[in-house]
């Protein structure tokens, strides 16, 4: 600490106040990053778990406070809750993150070890730090590869306990809170499409395609290669979108309800 | 001479003597230039070779070689020059005869000088690189005659009108022809090619191509052909006869190009004359003629192959496509057959059994068949047909040629698999009624079928056959075991089926009557005493029957089915009996049962019951009586026959549908075997590989394959690659 300048050594504090890193990780983390915060912060959360002792008992009081009565869980009701001790909606989307942080194996709840353990790779022991870090969070959705992976375990997330596949509807309902955050022109359509032509469960093979369909092929279709091994149910959209005259000379035409 | 104590004894050359007369080499060269002239003379019979040929030698040991060697040309060409204006003044005919003479002549003479004048031949002429007199004496005489401006020109006319005569039907003089030609190349290829073949080539490629435009205005097809191959039979008998032999090449090619080449696609394609008439009547001749003709020229066969192909495509795409054919099964293969049959015959006989056609062929049919969906269904009708009723005794075909040529039809099949369906539901219904007509020709096709698609296509039909065997020894062991306990039962004749190897039916109910209840269960109760472990259902809905039946008091013997034997076994207790009360007795199901009464009351000569009201159709509330009246000139009366027939829509659809489950599984377990192999491979390759691998059986969509590859996927047989989207991996 020594051998910093007045300036340095403010953003260490920061940074330790913060996150509540070491003295000595907080200094690493902001050379690395060339001594900005921002960047520091990024480095220290994407550093594997830190464990801080102390903490753990505050975690445990968080715990119970949302625990359900007659089970060693936090159910829906505590969800609930916690979502308005944070000021967040529940459909926020910010939730899945920090259930893709805590890596929840089911949607709306959350075992002990994975509220108290989650909590505790992410640095945070108490409920403000949690509500600060909130903005942090959201901002990782707009990271490519970050929200990659945030979608794709969406999936194992939002679907039941022993199904191999996610229901139809459930999809449809995680699919237009994520494409929210990651503009794609066809989400309408292909929910629609879905309804009207499928009616069947969605697998865990399509769903991931899906993303790198929205990510590589163009609203267009201009670059879709019909020989690209997409999952049929992608190819069968495309012919969906074309036989109702979605694309003419390249341009998407108004959508009429007409299918 | 020294005097030395050995004495060497030295030869000397005999000296000649020095000769210092200066005017000797002007005497000799007299001598011999005289010598000349009277060979060309026709004088020499006087002279003395030996005197001339020693004048010659000394000329050239005395070092006047180059004298003796340039009077010797001048002297020939004096001699030619005055030959050339003989054969110049030579009026029409005689010039060739006053050409030929003197080519002789000179020939003649020009071998007396040559061997005059051998001595210089062979070493003045080396060694001073000059022309050899032989050569000298050809060389001048293409110089001085053929090449003289007079003779040149009219040489070269006067041969092609010989020619010209000739191709118009006249006769000329091929002898004296043949002696010029010759006289060209002994004077140098290139001097028969400038004076005579050039220009030959030249004139005819002309005349042939006016005379081919004209023929093709006016002829059709197979006349022009006839012309064209007389024209060059000619000119190949022209060349044997008084051309040199490498001209024959040169000719035919000019033939071939102004009579073939340029016309070969109007010929083919002529209307009403061309190849596809020539196909349609059969004409072997002009067909070969086409094939021989057109073989010569470049590109020539390709188009008789696509002219060809396209008409067989067409013809049997009409064919398959025609919906008034298409009602009749049998005789629709029976044409294809017969298509087939004809063009074989065709390539066989005017195509020289060319491999490419062969091939041609085959695609196209592959093509066509395959149009129509429903011809795996249609051949399997036919073979039904065959197999059951045996041939028309007027064909001269047996029955394994017959099934030899189904066999052909069947490898264009694309979808195998439907083919084996139909094939298999059909067999059940002939073994079962009884009604092959021989078990050899069964045998022999499905042997047939293993050999081309392998054991697993044919092995649930064997295990039918055996079926049948071993229910033949169940009835004996059966018999033997309670013959005394069912002596007054009705005779029992049961098949036992194993249900992998038969095609699926779904049983259903039927009651039986009493009488037949009581046998049917102890033979049940015999088998299952042998057989533990198995199940045994009655296929009521594939059984037959022969009833005895009194009408009036005429005793008839009825062939029924099971389900047709139960409902008129209830006649046997009352005479009347209404639609309801036969459906609740029996239980059979409603769409079958009406199919049963109908057959029963409706059919004019089988009317054993009789209905009210006399509608052909079947309500609710008709009435049956057993008709007393029915009277019949046979004794015993089929009924019920379980004829194997064109599938109805939705039976149809059915089926289609089955092949389609089934398809899937085996689609599945080639992409496992693939995947298990390569480890890792993209979908493309993996369609590719599966296609493949499938395409004996059938051709497997690539969208099912993709869904396949999916649920593998699901099932975690497989995984995507993480990097690359395209590529598959194997999950062990």
């Amino acid at each position: 600490m020594n051998k910093l300048g007045r300036g340095q050594r403010d953003k260490v504090q920061q940074l330790i106040s913060i996150t509540g890193a070491s003295e000595k990780v907080a200094i690493q983390a902001l050379k690395s990053s060339d001594w900005q915060l921002e960047g520091a912060f990024d480095i220290f959360y994407s550093q594997p778990q830190i464990k801080s002792f102390a903490d753990t008992r505050h975690l445990e009081e968080l715990y119970n406070r949302y625990k359900d009565p007659y089970a060693d869980m936090i159910m829906a009701d505590g969800i609930t809750i916690l979502c308005s001790d944070l000021q967040v909606d529940p459909q926020d989307i910010v939730m899945l993150v920090v259930s893709w942080h805590m890596k929840a194996a089911t949607m709306c709840e959350f075992s002990k070890q994975e509220f108290v353990g989650g909590l505790q790779s992410l640095g945070i022991d108490s409920l403000e730090k949690l509500r600060e870090r909130i903005p942090f969070m959201r901002s990782e959705l707009k990271d490519e590869q970050k929200f990659r992976e945030i979608y794709n375990f969406a999936f194992g997330w939002a679907k039941e306990k022993g199904q191999k596949s996610l229901a139809l509807d459930t999809a449809i309902g995680m699919w237009q809170l994520l494409f929210a955050e990651r503009q794609w022109p066809l989400v309408d359509h292909w929910c629609q499409f879905l309804q009207a032509r499928h009616n069947k469960a969605i697998s865990r093979d399509t769903w991931s395609q899906l993303l790198e369909f929205a990510r590589t092929v163009d609203p267009t279709l201009s670059n879709y290669d019909p020989e690209g091994a997409w999952p049929y149910l992608i190819d069968e959209f495309v012919d969906y979108l074309t036989e109702n005259g979605i694309f003419e000379k390249g341009k998407l035409s108004e959508w009429s309800y007409k299918h | 001479m020294s005097g030395a104590k050995k004495r060497n004894f030295q030869i000397e050359a005999f000296k000649h003597r020095v000769v210092v007369d200066p005017k000797y080499a002007e005497k000799t060269w007299k001598i011999l230039e005289d010598a000349i002239h009277e060979i060309y003379n026709h004088n020499a019979s006087g002279l003395s070779f030996e005197e001339l040929y020693r004048n010659a030698y000394n000329m050239v040991l005395h070092k006047f070689g180059e004298k003796l060697y340039s009077g010797l040309v001048s002297t020939m060409t004096s001699h030619l020059k005055k030959i050339a204006k003989s054969i110049e003044a030579a009026q029409g005919a005689m010039f060739l005869e006053e050409l030929n003479r003197n080519w002789t002549e000179h020939n003649k003479a020009l071998q007396m000088i040559r061997d005059i004048l051998m001595y210089m031949d062979r070493t003045f002429i080396p060694s001073t690189h000059k022309t050899p007199v032989h050569e000298l004496g050809l060389n001048l005489w293409r110089d001085n005659i053929i090449h003289s401006s007079k003779i040149q020109t009219r040489l070269q006319d006067t041969l092609l009108e010989l020619v010209q005569c000739e191709r118009t039907g006249d006769v000329i003089n091929r002898g004296l022809t043949r002696n010029i030609t010759k006289m060209l190349m002994d004077l140098g290829p290139s001097v028969y090619q400038e004076n005579f073949e050039k220009p030959f080539l030249d004139v005819s490629a002309d005349f042939y191509r006016v005379e081919s435009q004209q023929f093709i205005e006016h002829c059709d097809c197979g006349d022009y052909l006839k012309k064209a191959e007389k024209r060059l039979n000619e000119e190949i008998e022209r060349v044997s006869h008084y051309l040199d032999a490498r001209s024959e090449a040169k000719i035919t090619s000019v033939v071939e190009k102004e009579m073939i080449e340029s016309h070969m696609h109007r010929l083919v394609h002529m209307e009403n004359s061309g190849l596809v008439s020539m196909i349609m009547d059969e004409k072997f001749e002009d067909l070969g003629r086409m094939y021989n003709l057109l073989l010569r020229v470049p590109n020539g066969l390709t188009i008789i192959k696509e002219v060809m192909t396209s008409h067989i495509r067409e013809t049997g795409k009409d064919l398959v496509t025609d919906p008034e054919r298409l009602k009749d099964p049998v005789n629709f293969v029976q044409e294809l057959l017969d298509k087939k049959d004809r063009l074989d015959k065709i390539i066989n006989l005017a195509f020289n059994n060319d491999k490419n056609f062969q091939n041609a062929l085959n695609s196209s049919f592959e093509y066509f068949i395959n149009l129509n969906p429903r011809s795996p269904e249609f051949i399997s009708l036919f073979v039904d047909d065959k197999l059951r009723n045996g041939l028309k005794k007027d064909k001269e075909e047996d029955i394994e040629t017959v099934l030899d040529k189904v066999m052909m039809l069947f490898r264009y099949l694309q979808e195998k698999d439907v083919f084996e369906k139909y094939y298999k539901q059909h067999l059940a219904k002939r073994l079962l009624s009884g009604k092959t007509s021989s078990d050899d020709a069964e045998r022999s096709l499905i042997v047939k079928l293993k050999t081309e698609c392998g054991y697993q296509f044919t092995s649930k039909l064997e295990g039918m056959f055996t079926d049948m065997k071993t229910s033949q020894d169940t009835m004996h062991g059966f018999y033997d075991a309670m013959g005394a306990e069912i002596a007054d039962c009705p005779t029992l004749s049961v098949q036992v089926l194993t249900t992998g190897s038969w095609p699926t039916q779904s049983s259903s109910t039927c009651n039986l009557p009493p009488e037949i209840l009581g046998v049917c269960d102890k033979f049940k109760t015999y088998y299952l005493g042998t057989h533990t472990g198995r199940r045994l259902t009655w296929q009521t809905n594939m059984g037959t029957a022969v009833l005895g039946a009194t009408f009036g008091n005429v005793q008839k013997e009825l062939g029924v089915s099971t389900y047709q034997m139960c409902i008129l076994m209830l006649f046997n207790h009352s005479d009347r009996l209404s639609y309801k009360e036969i459906e609740q007795a029996t239980e059979i199901p409603p769409s079958d049962l009406k199919r049963c009464l109908q057959s029963l009351a409706c059919v004019k000569g089988k009317n054993v019951l009789r209905k009210d009201p006399m509608s052909k159709d079947i309500a609710e509330d008709d009435a049956f009586y057993f008709n007393d009246k029915f009277t019949t000139k046979l004794y015993r009366v089929k009924i019920g026959t379980v004829v194997a027939q064109k599938e109805s829509e939705p039976e149809k659809q059915e089926t289609r549908q089955r092949v389609e489950e089934d398809r899937k599984p085996q689609i599945e377990a080639a992409i496992v075997r693939i995947m298990k192999s390569r480890r890792v491979l993209d979908h493309n390759n993996i369609v590719t590989e599966v296609t493949k691998q499938l395409q004996s059986r059938f051709l497997p969509n690539p969208v099912v394959i993709k869904k396949r590859i999916e649920s593998l996927i699901e099932r975690e047989f497989l995984e995507r690659d993480k990097t690359d989207r395209k590529l598959y991996r194997y999950l062990a």
